[in-house]
């Protein structure tokens, strides 16, 4: 009844006037509880142009937000059950197993361990290799700063305003971009695609598995949470304060982010209202959608998660109690190089530090660069300290700059070991992301993401032979099936000089993986 | 023994004291024993060598049985079986001319009115942070190859040594760089007609010049206010420089058809040519073999980052060599991580390049291509050594000793201080801690 005799204008939001909307909703409930005709109050909403309605009215449908309007369609490749015998395998989870074999079945590692057997597995002698889990890079700009680095292709920032949350990355990947083949062929398995760092708020990332495909969603991790790109310091300031925009300080970021969170605390307290009002029966106004604030919201909501471009101690302490002011957790600090000056105030908070072993110089920002920092962070109880490239050449070389930290830590008192500094590139990374559940480690029951090295990954000369997602190869050094080439350079790029090296390397290699039949051992 | 290092190295840095101060050792000799010595050199590699050092230069270079039965020598250092290199030679970098990238104040490495006499050497700043940090990766030298200015020919690159002292410029305007290849602007035609161009007007004005001098040998002595007119410009000069081949010309070039032209421009002017960057020359790779001409490039850049650098790989060095290239391993651009050469080249040689062509793309090659005294580990040679903990490319070796001119250096950098402070035990602030 009430529904039909409110014009449809009235049916919107005043949320100019939320003083007016409070005292109308006191005013009806001081109206019901006096049990006041039902014409007297049809007259008095109308008057007051009044939004909200009664428990035993009929309901509109219930409006909601799709919060996975763009789904993965990721398939796993084909895949065979594999057997990988005889290696040494860092699972990932702090452990090194030597001599030991890996079974990988229907996507899935299931057993890892010395000795095991499987009567329908194809076995891989892997004598001499290392196994280690998928390597994951928290921070990348692949498919959204490709390779080349053209004009047209530049789709990484929208460096258009200083919060612009209702991006998202995933609409700027070209899955073309070369440099994932090159990121595989480094034993890049997932990896997390952000927008860049001019603004507060950057907009959403999203993660992908490494395979090659003509669509984003033929990557996209399924059920990986989205993150937020928040950035602090030089790079936000520079850019707006350039413009004569705000920011132009760092007082004017964090003024920047509070705004910001206001608006989203608004706005989720608008969308709860709505979804309590509308399951007691209400046939409440519908607040307005509005892009920036839905992703601000997935933060509060504990969906999305802050990865937070930000170098400096002083600046992450801040974002700590700006988490804290707002409710949300502050995610991951990604370039923290001063995360070792507050590695107890990281760990204490649950936050991650995404870090490089030792880039530095280029901003004020990064100049106390120390090479130690991943295992100063590190060694805090309940640290989460990961290595990220933030680079299409360093990606391909993750273990090596994992391996500059344990080595320069270790020539300066640490006593670090390839199990422990491995969970910076995997398990760690794995929790940054929130996909711990599923991939990161080699453990029964994970995803069979798995990289067989030709040695030691912590050596400069250590090549990724082979690579799998989801038990699936997905490369192999030695055999051209399994190296994808982007569709921009089919046709004209020059294949003969490749092909000559790598098969003098080939043949070389008196280690190489032999294939033989199941029922070993 | 740590901490006193760690204090001098601080106030080193920090207060940016003059010289090293007292406690590393400045032997007037040394001799280094029970060293497997990479001499890059016709002796190729030593085990159980013995290397000689006097007043700043190699004096000797003995093998297992060479040896003398007593050594004399201020300092004699046991090597213990470990490895020592030539120090390792940077290139294509800011060494020097560039504190923080975000800090315009604290760059001189370009400037618009810069030309063909531009000599950024004049601003090489001996005392920067990044200096004592690329040590750390053995280097003991680089070529620094500024910006420069925004014509064709951007100006001219310089020599130093790593010692962080005054006097470390070695060679100043040693080279004339070229940039060609892609232009946001305009043509890149227009960038090598232009350096043709320059070149032939050179080459004209110093035929004319030829002449006139041999018509004037013949004659009397002409008007001396005419005598001043043909005098030279300060451009002209360094361009008979390139002429006459005493000055390299590096040539910034990606693309085949422009390394083609570069070539033909060598051929027809009879440069000393290096080319730099060179992401497709493995396509000729013949050609610029044949031609004799150095390549300068990355070893690590394998993505088709332009349509001039579709065949970037990180074979293309092992592929040159192979054609019989001299290559250079440089840092392409990098300044802050330049002492991460060693492990470009250890890249490199996972990717087919062999160990001892590697070690010279990073040493006996620059040396080669800018006539520089250094290396190589043979006599009269420049003591510019490093010794490894192990093999010099690996990630778990570090510098154990390094000397410059024969003078042992430091290897403690403001990132050590950092460190230091920030494990230290205190109850204190850390500001308190030094």
């Amino acid at each position: 009844m009430l529904k039909t005799s409110l014009p449809r204008n009235l049916v919107t939001s005043n949320s100019k006037n939320k003083l007016t909307n409070k005292l109308i909703r006191q005013s009806i409930s001081q109206f019901i509880s006096k049990k006041t005709s039902f014409t007297i109050l049809t007259t008095v909403m109308l008057s007051l142009g009044l939004t909200a309605c009664l428990p035993n009215e009929k309901q509109d449908p219930k409006v909601g937000i799709n919060k996975n309007p763009y789904p993965s369609t990721y398939q796993a490749l084909p895949a065979i059950s594999t057997l990988l015998t005889n290696a040494t395998i860092l699972t990932g989870t702090g452990e090194r197993l030597n001599n030991a074999d890996i079974l990988l079945v229907n996507g899935k590692v299931t057993q890892v361990g010395n000795d095991l057997l499987a009567e329908q597995a194809t076995v891989i002698d892997m004598t001499g290799k290392w196994i280690t889990p998928g390597i994951i890079d928290v921070h990348s700009h692949l498919g959204v700063y490709p390779n080349p680095q053209v004009e047209s292709h530049s789709d990484g920032n929208e460096m258009t305003s200083p919060n612009t949350s209702e991006v998202w990355a995933e609409h700027s990947v070209w899955p073309q971009d070369p440099a994932f083949q090159a990121a595989r062929a480094g034993g890049i398995t997932s990896l997390q695609i952000l927008p860049g760092s001019a603004n507060l708020f950057g907009g959403r990332g999203v993660t992908l598995r490494n395979v090659p495909s003509e669509t984003m969603q033929g990557m996209k991790f399924a059920g990986a949470p989205y993150g937020l790109k928040m950035a602090c310091g030089e790079n936000p300031k520079r850019v707006y304060g350039s413009r004569k925009v705000l920011p132009s300080t760092r007082m004017g970021n964090v003024a920047g982010y509070r705004s910001a969170w206001l608006a989203a605390t608004e706005y989720k307290r608008a969308w709860d209202k709505y979804d309590s009002d509308y399951s007691a029966g209400k046939n409440s106004e519908v607040p307005k959608r509005d892009l920036a604030l839905d992703t601000l919201m997935g933060v509060l909501d504990g969906e999305i998660l802050i990865h937070n471009h930000c170098y400096k101690a002083e600046e992450m302490a801040v974002m700590i109690d700006l988490g804290k002011e707002f409710n949300y957790h502050s995610g991951t600090f990604h370039h923290a190089i001063e995360g070792y000056k507050i590695a107890d105030l990281l760990a204490a908070n649950g936050n991650c530090a995404a870090m490089w072993p030792d880039w530095w110089g280029f901003k004020m920002e990064a100049f106390d660069m120390v090479e130690e920092n991943v295992a100063i962070v590190d060694a805090v109880k309940n640290s989460c300290a990961v290595v990220h490239s933030d680079s299409a050449t360093t990606i391909q070389r993750l273990n090596q700059e994992a391996a500059k930290v344990m080595y320069r830590a270790n020539d300066n008192g640490f006593a670090l070991k390839e199990e422990d500094a491995i969970k910076w590139i995997t398990a760690n990374a794995a929790k940054s992301l929130g996909i711990n559940d599923e991939v990161g480690s080699l453990e029964a029951g994970k995803n069979a993401d798995v990289v067989v090295w030709n040695m030691n990954p912590f050596s400069v000369y250590a090549q990724a032979e082979q690579v799998f997602i989801d038990g699936a190869k997905v490369y192999d050094r030695f055999d051209e099936k399994y190296q994808a080439k982007s569709d921009f350079l089919l046709g004209q790029q020059l294949d003969n000089h490749v092909s000559k090296v790598v098969t003098q390397l080939e043949n070389n290699s008196t280690t190489n993986a032999a294939t033989k039949p199941a029922n070993k051992k | 023994m740590k901490n006193t290092q760690l204090l001098t190295s601080l106030r080193y840095v920090l207060l940016g004291a003059l010289t090293v101060t007292t406690s590393v050792v400045q032997a007037e000799s040394i001799a280094i024993t029970n060293a497997t010595v990479y001499t890059v050199a016709k002796k190729g590699v030593l085990s159980q060598a013995t290397v000689m050092v006097d007043e700043g230069k190699i004096t000797a270079v003995y093998s297992n049985n060479e040896v003398p039965e007593s050594l004399s020598a201020d300092t004699i250092i046991d090597a213990k079986g470990r490895i020592l290199t030539p120090g390792f030679i940077a290139t294509y970098n800011l060494l020097g001319l560039i504190e923080v990238g975000a800090v315009s104040d604290t760059h001189d490495s370009s400037d618009k009115k810069a030309d063909i006499t531009f000599d950024a050497s004049l601003a090489f700043n001996p005392k920067s942070t990044l200096i004592a940090y690329a040590r750390k990766g053995g280097i003991t030298s680089s070529l620094v190859m500024p910006y420069g200015g925004e014509d064709v020919i951007t100006g001219q690159s310089f020599v130093v040594n790593l010692s962080g002292d005054f006097d470390s410029v070695i060679m100043p305007k040693n080279a004339v760089i070229a940039s060609l290849g892609a232009t946001e602007k305009g043509s890149r035609a227009t960038k090598l007609q232009t350096l043709s161009n320059e070149l032939e007007d050179a080459q004209k004005a110093l035929t004319k010049a030829e002449k006139a001098s041999s018509k004037k040998g013949k004659e009397d002595e002409e008007d001396e206010e005419e005598k001043e007119a043909k005098e030279p410009s300060r451009s002209e000069l360094v361009l008979n420089g390139l002429l006459s081949g005493e000055k390299p010309l590096i040539a910034y070039a990606d693309r085949a058809t422009d390394i083609l032209a570069l070539l033909k421009l060598k051929q027809k002017f009879n440069l000393n040519l290096v080319l730099a960057g060179a992401s497709d020359a493995v396509l000729i790779s013949d050609e610029i073999a044949k031609a004799n001409v150095v390549v300068m490039m990355s070893a690590i850049d394998n993505l088709p980052s332009s349509f001039d650098s579709l065949h970037n790989s990180l074979t293309n060095v092992a592929k040159l060599t192979d054609a019989g290239v001299k290559v250079i391993i440089s840092n392409s651009g990098e300044s802050y991580n330049i002492n991460q050469l060693r492990f470009d080249a250890g890249v490199a040689v996972a990717n087919g390049l062999a160990e001892t062509s590697a070690l010279a793309a990073i040493t006996a090659n620059v040396a080669d291509s800018f006539n520089l005294n250094s290396g190589r580990i043979a006599v009269g040679k420049n003591a510019d050594l490093v010794l490894w903990s192990s093999d010099p490319f690996e990630i778990s070796t570090k510098v154990d000793a390094m000397w410059i001119n024969g003078k042992a250096m430091s290897l403690k950098s403001r990132q050590d201080a950092l460190r230091e402070r920030y494990t230290a035990e205190t109850d204190m602030p850390r500001a308190y801690t030094k």
